[in-house]
């Protein structure tokens, strides 16, 4: 199995505190598939830093609060 | 399952189906002769044919089953999967070539080479879509 990169995310969360935005939206949003959403969500890819600011934008968060560290705590939106 | 895994599903079974027909042929041929047939052109242009038609034919069937995901460019991480399993699948080709010219400095058998380095391009073929469902199912 290919090694999970250490980046941790809250795109889940955020998707669920934004009125239950669907992957599918997010995905348009961010101009991928909603597949690449899925492998985001689940850790098993971290998108570019294009694709993070894209994501941070769309929530209006910042980068740290939805990516961080593996072991750090990922700030929680104000 | 994404289109392009769909896709990729499709074109192993294509090239798969396509690679047994030509070495059945080429080994059937073989037999009779008693040793490695010379390469069969015609047959070499059969199999690209069949492999263009089938493509032709399949793909729009797995495109309508896969909505307007279909006509969308790929994003960055297909287009990673698909470098890195490209990358990876020249390896396969590779260690062929190289074990069709260990094979060529034994024997000196030139038909024996060609159709170790053709079986090796139909392997390294579907080992890239292998590798791409590999890595759309277990991460990049």
């Amino acid at each position: 199995m290919a090694k999970r990169p250490p980046i941790t995310n809250r795109v889940k969360e955020l998707r669920a505190e934004h009125g239950d935005m669907s992957q599918a939206a997010l995905a348009e949003a961010i101009g991928v598939t909603r597949q690449t959403v899925i492998a985001i969500e689940q850790g098993r890819y971290s998108p570019s830093l294009e694709s993070a600011f894209r994501i941070s934008r769309v929530f209006g968060v910042g980068l740290e609060d939805v990516f961080g560290w593996e072991g750090e705590e990922t700030e929680t939106a104000s | 399952m994404s289109f392009r895994e769909k896709s990729a599903w499709a074109m192993i079974a294509i090239l798969a189906l396509a690679g047994l027909y030509y070495y059945q042929k080429i080994i059937a041929i073989s037999l009779a002769a008693g040793e490695a047939a010379p390469p069969i052109i015609p047959l070499v242009i059969a199999y690209v044919v069949f492999i263009i038609i089938a493509s032709i034919i399949v793909m729009p069937i797995v495109a309508a089953t896969s909505g307007k995901e279909a006509n969308a460019p790929a994003d960055e991480r297909e287009e990673l999967i698909l470098n890195k399993a490209g990358n990876w699948s020249g390896y396969a080709l590779g260690f062929a070539a190289v074990a069709g010219l260990f094979n060529y400095s034994w024997t000196h058998d030139g038909n024996l080479l060609f159709h170790i380095v053709f079986a090796g391009l139909m392997l390294s073929q579907i080992a890239e879509y292998g590798f791409q469902i590999w890595f759309y199912r277990r991460g990049v």
